[in-house]
């Protein structure tokens, strides 16, 4: 880490973008304004206009990314205050969860084995169901690209976000449990963006699948990798 | 005093990552440290060994970030532009129908767990 003035600009840039984004964000509350969305497309737009590299952008990012692991842990909080929520519905929740994360890790490796991907960029889609920090960790543990991974993270996140209400009532999901866990567990926090708008339980719910699907996704990692290099 | 408070227990927090991390490393456990820590901390918090209001709200202010603080990762798609140009473009579609199944699979299994016991409940 290097105390330089392009790091100091460049984090503060990103706060900058963030900041702004997540303010029109609240103000209009379109999807398409998704403040990591617009600023990935703002902050990218500047460094491929301005012919900047992505490594000399990351000696400010790099700041700002060393919070993701503390935030992961503080995660402990909200799961926490759900105790008596999970206990009380222990086995359909964990239930759900497993077969959510087994079935998207499988689907994920024979898709991507099927049009014949590389082993680096199957590993890089293993962990999209998971929220993005523990996605990249789980990415970069097994061989995978944590950048390229939590591209992926977005794109299951967007998927579950945009037509998982759709999708959710076409499947007759339709109790509190049902949607919160599918949402939590298939598209982390966009899937709990959306899980509020059905209300207070769908939003539980779907909170603790997302933290315990991070967990259980990153014990099921490991295995799932080396299944698929047998 | 509230920005005191917030910037200790963010050390704590800290504190339990770092932990987290240097059990993994120490014991090579095929986990995220961060993930370790998560777990350490949810045990502290279960067992009352750690009280939840020294560390509520430096939790909180985490968590308000948490999506700032991915946004420099995400930007490394400047790297990728030429995968995605080509064949990797299929990858967005495998991502999709992948999250279709997952939802499906964690919706079903859940709503049909809680519904068959609360029939036994009523049952009996």
């Amino acid at each position: 880490m290097e105390f330089t003035l392009a790091a100091v600009f460049f984090a503060v840039l990103t706060v900058a973008v963030y900041l702004l984004t997540n303010f029109m964000y609240l103000r209009y509350r379109k999807t398409l304004l998704n403040p990591v969305l617009a600023s990935t497309a703002i902050l990218s737009s500047i460094l491929v206009l301005g012919n900047i590299p992505y490594d000399t952008y990351m000696e400010g990012g790099s700041w700002i990314g060393t919070f993701l692991g503390p935030a992961v842990v503080a995660l402990a909080i909200p799961l926490y205050k759900q105790k008596d929520l999970l206990f009380a519905n222990l086995l359909p929740i964990i239930s759900g969860i497993a077969t959510g994360v087994a079935v998207g890790m499988a689907s994920g490796i024979l898709f991507t084995q099927l049009f014949r991907f590389s082993e680096e960029l199957i590993l890089t889609v293993l962990p999209k169901s998971l929220t993005t920090p523990v996605a990249m960790q789980v990415a970069s543990n097994l061989g995978g690209i944590p950048s390229l991974a939590a591209v992926f993270v977005m794109v299951a996140g967007f998927t579950g976000y945009i037509i998982g209400p759709v999708f959710l009532k076409w499947l007759h999901i339709d109790s509190a449990i049902g949607r919160g866990i599918a949402l939590g567990t298939s598209a982390h926090g966009m899937g709990t963006a959306r899980a509020f708008e059905y209300g207070q339980q769908e939003t539980s719910m779907s909170s603790v699948a997302m933290t315990l699907s991070a967990v259980l996704g990153a014990l099921l990692g490991p295995v799932a990798a080396w299944l698929l290099l047998l | 005093m509230k920005v005191i408070h917030i910037l200790l227990q963010l050390i704590a927090i800290t504190g339990f990552y770092l932990l987290g991390e240097a059990l993994q490393d120490f014991f090579n456990i095929p986990l995220p440290g961060s993930i370790i820590g998560f777990l350490l901390l949810f045990v502290a918090l279960f067992l009352k060994i750690y009280p939840l209001k020294w560390i509520d709200s430096g939790a909180h202010f985490l968590l308000a970030f948490l999506s700032l603080f991915f946004i420099p990762a995400t930007v490394g798609i400047v790297e990728y532009g030429e995968l995605f140009s080509g064949k990797g473009i299929l990858l967005i579609p495998i991502v999709m129908a992948s999250t279709f199944l997952a939802m499906a699979a964690s919706g079903w299994v859940s709503q049909f767990a809680a519904k068959a016991r609360a029939e036994r409940k009523e049952r009996s």
